[in-house]
């Protein structure tokens, strides 16, 4: 079932455009991985399907609804967004980061109730990180606190997640674990939109690919299908081949 | 014979002709006078163009020598010009030169053309460099007056000599001297535990004020009076106060300048609780031409001596107000007062 | 699981209280000797309605009572602003003054002292000036980037700033220097000397006017310390949210300039303690900024008015006090910035 689609988007920043005629779908249950190298858009096609920039032209839909249409408070409950893990200016706590998910369900004058800090622990509870509740964000590794910024979105309550390439700077082992939860989440039923610049990642865990190039070319499709060694050596401008281990991974490397 | 003139005699009307025109060009830079600063500058033997560099100046200039004024550092207000000799009223605003906030370009100061220039107030190394400089800029010769209140019959004498007006220079300083011997011989007739406790109320809100031993309140003290307002340094200065502190000294008199707050003092419920609000002993001086009690701190308050005697020792005085004021404005200003004028300048509310 | 109820409760609750003591013992002091006990007498009386209307009762009830009032109220409203702005513009060491509110009520004072304008007209201006220059950042950071960028918002008061300081300058070069100068230069520097009750009555709505959608809006405006981008994706319309910040920091905080002058790092260091104390969450930092805000300015006014015969500027006791104590919480605080 398609949650999030694309109609022939147009995406850019004021009147400059970047690229056109884009269209996509994602599935409950699926993960998307949305590929290219730095400069073409990416970013800018990201942020337009989450909708923090208006599409200049063609929609996007979020469960039948034009996003354009959406209110922010709308859009929060159907789609949550997971940045790369930062450092705040101020030295907030786990708990209190996570619970800033449930934004969308308070009133304007509200503040978090019970039952919204329950919601926020059970999201930590899903990923293994429950006991770091009480930690501030500043004393935790790298990989916590990306996990705990998983645990916002999840506190959120959409069905579809978007991911800022979230394993950029962690190390192998977080990488590991932030990757086995996008499959898990996957596995539950949401939709997972995941910005990466690592075709391994989209062999690993996506479904579906969403590849944007230089001259605006779009291929979407099945990862196997789609990435190929002609498409990522013509992404990237570098030769590029694509081999299966015995085990039945993919590797990618330089001829 | 013909119509040919002797050479020799020729020659002589060339000579005398040439040394006619040599006088004529060259300026008469010939006499060396020292000034306050104890500094010899170098000025012309006759002066007709003189540049007050400040406020305190430009009074002084105007009371001994008028009609050598080129201009005032502020120009005179409408209310102010019939206090003013005639000549006087029109004359343009030039700026001022020193003190707090130099408005003058250097540049207009020459093509004013004066003869030189005057600065009356403080004498120290500030000054004494300020002036150096200029005159070294310029090549205008620059005097320094020993501003304080005490020195002012030396003021006179020496500026007079100067300008050449040593007539009315000498006039002025007696008169200056028999109004400091008058308030002399009031204040020694008093009592020290008989001198009224004294509040200066600058502003609309009259909450700043001049603290003891500043030159704001120099007259008050001269006078006989007791600051209330006791200040941080042994040199006074502008200080703020808060009502309450006010009510603590609880002065017996409240002297202002400013026309709002005299007017709306009696009404206001934290002025109202002063004993000086509630029997009515607040005194509004004068300012027309100039203040009598500061505006600028020049000879302007010998007058304003007078007045403050007139209000703390109403028994001791001999003369009355009006005729000593009368008095005043004729020698000084030169300026006759008809009643009417003379009413208009001091309340006759207040004595 | 969060924070004890308890522990939040009990500090607030020891902070008001802190303020209503700090108020009581602010009453007795002054220059004007009154006993304790006459002061609470008074008090008492005027509450029940009675009491006489000597020369004790104009001291505290026209003099003292609305100096210490306006005296919490400047540091509420400066501490709210403050705090306000340092979630705003993600960074802890922001003033209210960073888009210009209190340089613009300057100028806007100093002009009416120059104008020689009665106080309640100077007061106006300032207020009015305060207003102006933060509506011409606003606009200028429109005209330059629709996007409404932090940044840009930043340097256009930087730029504005300096214009109005500029100006103020120049009022001081133009202005009488036996007249309006000492005037205009302890305007400047803050006080409360002449405050009266009718100007606490006039300021009293204002910053309650301007400090209320703060305190409503406490929580959002925290989640706007994440970032633009993640507080949109939240549910927060982030533009409409700033301009209500802005919009209410400078309501308060020119205000309260206008009746005290130009006060400085009240507005800075105060949301540092109250960050010490309760956390780095706006929605309980900000009611108790407020309150250690008042205590705080209490006792400074105090310290202004009892320690010499003559005013101490404010600006100058909160530098000399709020400096160092500064530099006190930087050093000792773990909280306040990343390692």
């Amino acid at each position: 079932m398609t949650v999030l689609a694309a109609h022939h988007l147009t995406i850019g920043y004021g009147d400059k455009m970047v690229a056109s005629d884009l269209s996509l779908g994602c599935a409950a249950g699926t993960v998307t991985c949305l590929l290219g190298p730095n400069g073409v858009g990416k970013t800018t096609l990201f942020k337009t399907l989450l909708g923090l920039l208006p599409a200049l032209d063609g929609n996007v839909a979020v469960g039948g609804d034009d996003l354009a249409t959406l209110t922010r408070r709308e859009i929060a409950r159907r789609i949550a967004y997971v940045p790369q893990a930062h450092l705040t200016e101020f030295a907030y706590t786990v708990i209190d980061l996570v619970v800033m998910g449930r934004t969308a369900y308070l009133g304007a004058f509200g503040k978090p109730r019970p039952i919204d800090y329950d919601k926020a622990l059970a999201a930590l509870d899903m990923l293994g990180i429950a006991d770091l509740a009480e930690r501030e964000i500043t004393r935790i590794s790298g990989g916590q606190r990306q996990l705990a910024f998983i645990a916002r979105a999840l506190a959120q309550e959409s069905r579809i997640i978007f991911m800022d390439e979230p394993t950029a700077s962690l190390d192998l082992g977080n990488r590991v674990r932030v990757l086995r939860t996008v499959r898990t989440l996957a596995q539950e039923g949401l939709a997972i939109v995941l910005s990466t610049h690592e075709p391994e990642h989209a062999f690993e865990i996506a479904d579906r690919v969403a590849v944007l190039g230089h001259g605006s070319r779009f291929v979407t499709g099945e990862v196997q299908a789609v990435l190929t060694a002609d498409v990522l050596s013509g992404l990237y401008g570098v030769p590029l081949c694509v081999e299966r281990t015995p085990s039945g991974r993919h590797v990618v490397g330089s001829t | 014979m013909g119509s040919r003139i002797p050479f020799r005699a020729t020659l002589n009307c060339l000579a005398l002709g040439v040394a006619l025109l040599l006088t004529l060009a060259v300026p008469a830079v010939a006499r060396t006078v020292t000034d306050s600063a104890g500094r010899s500058v170098e000025v012309p033997d006759i002066i007709t163009r003189v540049f007050a560099a400040g406020s305190p100046a430009s009074t002084l200039l105007y009371v001994l020598a008028p009609e050598k004024m080129i201009g005032w550092v502020r120009a005179p207000r409408a209310p102010e010009k019939p206090y003013l000799l005639p000549a006087t009223r029109d004359l343009p605003e030039l700026g001022r030169l020193s003190g707090r906030g130099d408005t003058l370009n250097l540049e207009r100061l020459i093509a004013a053309k004066p003869d030189l220039v005057i600065d009356f107030g403080t004498i120290n190394d500030t000054y004494r460099s300020l002036a150096e400089r200029v005159q070294q800029q310029t090549g205008i010769p620059y005097l320094l007056i020993d501003g304080r209140f005490a020195n002012t019959p030396a003021a006179f004498r020496l500026l007079a000599d100067i300008l050449g007006v040593k007539e009315r220079g000498e006039a002025l300083a007696r008169a200056a001297e028999a109004i400091f011997a008058d308030v002399d011989r009031v204040r020694a007739a008093v009592p020290e535990d008989k001198r009224p406790k004294v509040y200066l109320a600058r502003g609309p809100e009259g909450l700043e004020s001049g603290s003891r031993g500043s030159i704001n309140t120099e007259i008050i003290e001269r006078v006989g009076g007791i600051n209330v307002v006791t200040g941080l340094r042994e040199k006074g200065g502008i200080v703020n106060v808060s009502p309450e502190q006010l009510l603590a000294w609880h002065p017996d008199i409240v002297v202002t300048m400013d026309q709002r707050f005299a007017a709306t003092v009696a009404g206001k419920p934290v002025w109202a609780a002063l004993p000086a609000v509630a029997a009515g002993r607040v005194y509004l001086a004068p300012t027309l031409p100039f203040g009598f009690i500061d505006g600028p701190p020049s000879v302007n308050r010998l007058v304003g001596l007078t007045w403050l005697t007139h209000a703390f020792y109403p028994d001791q005085v001999k003369t009355s107000l009006r005729d000593d004021v009368r008095a005043f404005y004729r020698l000084f200003y030169q300026v006759d007062l008809d009643d009417d004028a003379l009413t208009q300048l001091i309340d006759p509310r207040k004595p | 699981m969060k924070r004890p109820p308890l522990r939040t409760a009990t500090v607030f609750g020891a902070l008001t209280l802190a303020v209503a003591v700090l108020m009581l013992i602010a009453a007795t002091i002054g220059p004007y000797r009154v006993p304790p006990l006459t002061v609470l007498k008074a008090l008492g009386e005027r509450l029940a309605g009675a009491g006489g209307h000597g020369a004790v009762e104009t001291v505290l009830f026209n003099i003292r009572l609305p100096r210490i009032v306006a005296a919490a109220l400047v540091g509420a409203a400066l501490a709210a602003a403050g705090a306000a702005y340092q979630s705003l513009f993600r960074n802890p060491l922001v003033s209210p003054d960073i888009l210009g509110v209190s340089t613009g009520a300057g100028l806007g004072a100093v002009t009416g002292i120059l104008l020689g304008m009665p106080v309640m007209m100077i007061q106006l201006f300032g207020f009015a000036g305060g207003l102006a220059i933060v509506s011409m950042v606003m606009a200028l950071s429109r005209a330059l980037r629709s996007s409404g960028d932090i940044l840009v918002l930043v340097l256009a008061g930087i730029v504005v700033g300096a214009l109005a300081g500029a100006g103020i300058s120049l009022v001081k070069v133009l202005a009488d220097p036996y007249d309006q100068l000492p005037a205009i230069t302890f305007w400047l520097l803050g006080s409360l000397a002449g405050v009266k009750a009718g100007d606490v009555m006039a300021t009293l709505p204002a910053v309650a006017v301007g400090v209320a959608p703060l305190i409503l809006l406490r929580w959002r405006i925290g989640v706007l310390s994440l970032g633009d981008d993640e507080a949109r994706a939240l549910g927060i319309e982030v533009a409409r949210l700033r301009v209500i910040v802005i919009a209410g920091a400078t309501l308060a905080t020119a205000s309260v300039v206008a009746i005290s002058g130009v006060i400085g790092w009240v507005g800075l260091m105060v949301p540092h303690m109250a960050r010490l104390m309760v956390g780095p969450r706006f929605d309980r930092q900000l009611p108790a900024a407020i309150l250690i805000g008042a205590a705080f300015m209490i006792v400074v006014d105090t310290l202004a008015r009892s320690a010499a015969a003559i005013e101490i500027p404010l600006g100058v006791l909160t530098a000399i006090i709020g400096g160092p104590m500064f530099v006190w919480l930087l050093a000792h605080s773990r909280r306040i910035a990343a390692p």
